[in-house]
């Protein structure tokens, strides 16, 4: 059975209207055959245009060497050098983590996680906003940008009954994550603190009710949708005799402080998986990457949250890590060459990773095109050998089934890259 | 300028004073069905350039606190601990009289060099509140989030915000828009927000370069990409129009900035420094003065100073994409999301039409507010958490004292003042403002500005309650007109069995909690969907 969240709120609000009742149907996630029908699946967008060359550099190569500066590439040696990764693309090249990833270095490592360099979008935009839209919406080119309206995971999850589940996808930040657009039952919710009720009190929340039922307007389904996923979440936090709401506390000895916004958004995720009330796929935003000037101070600030907040998040989640997987992807790479702000403009390929359940972690996946002239793109960039959309193709596969066509227009799936173990 | 004919029909009074405006304060409707829609706009076109007297008392009054610790003398930190509420002390100050604040940076606390941006913010609901001209703070608005500087993660544009504020934006909101995109260009926020500060020859930041392009004048759907280095390939390029620009039109106008830049005291060789002011510098040696090509039209090598800058600011400006994305987007934050091609044309031929018009964008604004497609859109705008705000305390009679705590709750629900990371600036569109937990926040806007939890001032129902209303639903409709323009019998009931009280039960003067009871019905109306959009 599936009910939209408005039936439900209506089903609640004929009945006693002083306060809502979390959604029926709830108990069959605390079941565990149904808990490990879905991997969950979070999406980590690095937004800004991450530096691909910078987080894992292709640090003894020729060409790498001459066009950057040395503050702007992972060193091989002396006081700070970055992670040596085994498996990479190309044998001649050593693959280097940039030195404050150690999280992500013990994770590859492992074999949790993988990467795919010079992955991205084919369209050659440079510009964050065009990039980003092309992303949200599965597309690669401008002519299918204009005719879709909806993010690709709202067409991918209109084929899913279980994300039909009103708290089944997620954004972690304080809007709906554009692959979401059209997505009705999407929510966006960046913090559980102390629980979250409307303020108020019982009053409040029952004129709320009244009002929001039967409201026609946008802003009206708006608020029903937030009083129903209010009321669901709300009934999955924990509580002292009181009623009060207990505070998160981490396992595994996972520490999100160091991970800023970033690491609250994570740490919100946990709480509503260990809530077990449905969470299907989710998003969340690591800002920080558009490093036109001062990069090396600002990008190893934004790699360490990076870093660290993944690494709590994967120790955090211990208990469910038979269930997760996540990707990181950003709109852009940068430029090969560094600029004289210490920087580095607009770019092309960058770099995607994959970790967590099925992913076959400790080495490279797709090609490594080289940076000699000829294989940049227009000269200037790393090449795109990887589009963005076959890496989510593998992983929307191996959790549940291949994405039909209309989720990525203009698309075509190569052969596997053999990111999941069959 | 000829008066036209509005709309058919009469408008309705408090849609256009809550979407030109932050909504009208008791007393507003009448006068405006006094004078009339086109009076009333033209009047509002006509602001002096100064604050309104109300505005400069509010502004003269205020007082935010200001609170950090002493600090640490082993760390050098001479200052002594501060708790005080103080005056705004800082929005008329030259640039120079802040900018030391950050060479000094040992001598001050941290809270010292946010106190311009806190003081701004503080400006900018006082002004939304209490301003005479609401169309001007609506259009300023609008251009701080099309010129948006991040002040909260910077703390050169904190201390260049009260400037850029004063001199670029507010004077230049309903003026030239050349005049202001120059005004932008050459401002310490946007030189150091787009990083054209450290930008050299040899190998220059784009950073500028770009979001001037593609969203401070021509927009994303003029850039041609396609064809990357095919600058004859673009439409119009050999006749020397160029329908769009592509990425070398980037590059060449990143080298066109070279040496725009600011007095921070940089080292210009081994024997001369900047002054450390944080006024605009233009040096020479930074600039890369060979020729250039921008949207197909040749620069010579080795120009006058900056006379390569002001060349790409006269072509964009003066571009028809400029025209077309600049009103579509004024369009569609006065008309709805999706505005008809043709309310944007009309618009962009004003625009085009006035190009060197010192009241260009007055002209602009005029035509699409008095368009018949303005007079049928109540409804389509959500109201953003600043308007929520204002529009509230307007509403009620509150005299919103701005607090730290009052701009965090706007920034959790989903409006950022002068904080936005990303240079598109704050979004429009209404599912920015309508996630789970931007639905709470603003519910809990309206619930803590009707019960002071924020210190912003005490509501006073029962002086704002009129004589003639005696019990409890017409109290609830008393508010939910002022606040939404009508009230309808499910609304009131909403409130009241919410509150489980008859309709009918009489206001007992009495009780000691009418007072708190009264400030609850104006919250809850200010919480009723009728309140959320305009």
């Amino acid at each position: 059975m599936t009910l939209s969240r408005r039936t439900i709120l209506k089903g609640v609000a004929g009945g006693a209207l002083t306060v809502l009742a979390p959604m029926p149907g709830l108990s069959l996630y605390a079941n565990a055959a149904q808990a490990d029908a879905h991997k969950i699946l979070i999406i980590v967008h690095l937004r800004g245009g991450a530096d691909g060359l910078n987080l894992v550099s292709p640090a003894s190569d020729a060409n790498f060497i001459a066009a950057r500066t040395s503050e702007l590439r992972v060193a091989m040696d002396g006081s700070d050098p970055g992670f040596a990764l085994a498996n990479g693309p190309d044998p001649h090249i050593d693959f280097r983590l940039h030195s404050s990833a150690g999280g992500l270095a013990e994770l590859y490592k492992n074999g949790t996680l993988g990467i795919i360099h010079a992955a991205g979008l084919t369209d050659g935009t440079r510009s964050h906003f065009v990039a980003t839209d092309m992303i949200d919406r599965g597309v690669a080119d401008v002519p299918n940008l204009s005719h879709s309206r909806e993010g690709w995971m709202a067409r991918y999850l209109s084929g899913d009954a279980a994300a039909r589940q009103p708290i089944a996808a997620v954004s972690a930040s304080s809007a709906v994550g554009g692959e979401f657009a059209n997505w009705p039952n999407a929510l966006a919710v960046p913090d559980l603190g102390g629980g979250f009720a409307p303020a108020g009190g019982s009053q409040a929340l029952d004129v709320l009710s009244r009002f929001y039922t039967n409201a026609a307007d946008p802003m009206g389904e708006a608020g029903r949708s937030a009083l129903a996923a209010m009321a669901t979440i709300n009934a999955g936090v924990r509580r002292d005799p009181k009623g009060a709401a207990i505070p998160y506390q981490p396992e595994g000895g996972a520490n999100y402080d160091s991970a800023g916004e970033f690491g609250r958004s994570l740490k919100t995720l946990a709480q509503l998986i260990k809530m077990e009330i449905g969470l299907d796929v989710a998003t969340v935003d690591i800002g920080g990457w558009d490093t036109h000037e001062y990069q090396p101070g600002r990008f190893k600030g934004a790699v360490t949250q990076l870093s660290n907040g993944l690494a709590a998040f994967w120790n955090d989640t211990a208990r469910y890590h038979d269930r997760i997987v996540i990707v990181t992807v950003s709109e852009f790479g940068r430029r090969l060459r560094s600029n004289r702000s210490q920087g580095t403009d607009h770019g092309r390929a960058g770099v995607m990773m994959v970790m967590g359940a099925g992913v076959r972690g400790g080495r490279f996946f797709g090609r490594w095109p080289g940076l000699d002239n000829a294989q940049l793109d227009e000269g200037v960039d790393l090449a795109v050998a990887t589009d963005y959309r076959q890496v989510f193709t593998e992983v929307l596969k191996h959790r549940s089934t291949a994405p039909t066509k209309d989720v990525f227009p203009g698309f075509t799936p190569t052969a596997s890259l053999g990111i999941f173990s069959a | 300028m000829p008066v036209s004919d509005p709309a058919p029909n009469p408008i309705d009074p408090f849609y256009v004073l809550t979407r030109l405006g932050y909504g009208p304060r008791p007393g507003d409707l009448a006068q405006f069905a006094n004078q009339g829609f086109p009076r009333w706009f033209d009047e509002q076109l006509h602001a002096p350039p100064v604050d309104e007297p109300e505005v400069a008392q509010a502004l003269s009054v205020a007082r935010l606190r200001i609170k950090y610790g002493a600090g640490d003398p082993a760390k050098n930190q001479p200052w002594p601990a501060v708790d005080e509420m103080r005056p705004l002390t800082m929005l008329n100050q030259p640039i120079e009289a802040l900018w030391p604040m950050l060479a000094e940076r040992d001598k001050h606390a941290s809270q010292e060099r946010r106190r311009p941006l806190i003081e701004v913010m503080a400006a900018t609901l006082i002004r939304a509140t209490h301003a005479r001209y609401q169309l001007r703070e609506v259009i300023c608005n609008f251009w701080h989030d099309h010129f948006n500087v991040d002040a909260w993660h910077s703390e050169q544009v904190a201390v260049a915000l009260p400037a850029y504020d004063r001199n670029v934006i507010r004077p230049n909101a309903l003026g030239n828009f050349h005049q202001m995109l120059e005004a932008v260009a050459t401002s310490t926020a946007m030189l150091y927000y787009l990083s054209n500060h450290s930008s050299r020859a040899g190998a220059a930041n784009e950073n500028y370069g770009r979001e001037l392009f593609e969203l401070h004048t021509l927009g994303r759907d003029a850039y041609l990409n396609d064809k990357y280095d095919r600058w004859r390939e673009v439409p119009g390029a050999t006749d020397g129009h160029p329908a769009g620009y592509i990425d070398e039109d980037v590059y060449e106008s990143a080298r066109a900035f070279t040496g725009w830049t600011v007095e921070d005291g940089a080292a210009i060789d081994g024997g001369r420094k900047l002054p450390n002011t944080g006024k605009f510098a233009y040096v020479e040696n930074w600039h890369d003065g060979y020729q250039k090509r921008v949207l197909a039209t040749d620069f010579n090598e080795f120009q006058p100073p900056m006379a390569d800058g002001k060349k790409v600011l006269d072509l964009v400006a003066s571009h028809p994409a400029t025209a077309r994305y600049i009103c579509r987007k004024l369009a569609r934050r006065l008309v709805s999301q999706t505005p008809s091609p043709q309310l944007v044309a009309a618009a962009a031929d004003v625009w085009s039409k006035n190009i060197h018009a010192p009241d260009q964008i007055a002209k602009v604004v005029r035509v699409i507010a008095l368009s018949p497609e303005f007079a049928q859109a109540r409804g389509e705008k959500v109201r953003r958490p600043l308007a929520l705000v204002a529009g509230f305390a307007r509403a009620t009679g509150l005299d919103l004292m701005p607090t730290e705590p009052l701009i965090n709750t706007i920034a959790d629900a989903g409006q950022r003042l002068y904080g936005v990371p990303e240079p598109t600036g704050l979004h429009d569109d209404l599912r920015h403002f309508s996630g789970t937990n931007e639905m709470r926040q603003r519910w809990l806007l309206a619930l803590g500005l009707a019960q002071n939890y924020w210190g912003t001032g005490v509501l006073n129902p029962e002086a704002m309650t009129p004589a003639l209303v005696r019990n409890y639903g017409e109290v609830a409709a008393y508010w939910l007109i002022a606040l939404t323009g009508s009230s309808d019998p499910n609304q009131i009931v909403a409130i009241t069995a919410g509150m489980n009280i008859m309709p009918e039960q009489p206001l007992d003067p009495r009780d000691p909690n009418l007072g708190k009871r009264l400030a609850l019905i104006a919250a809850y109306a200010a919480m009723s969907p009728a309140f959320q959009s305009c």
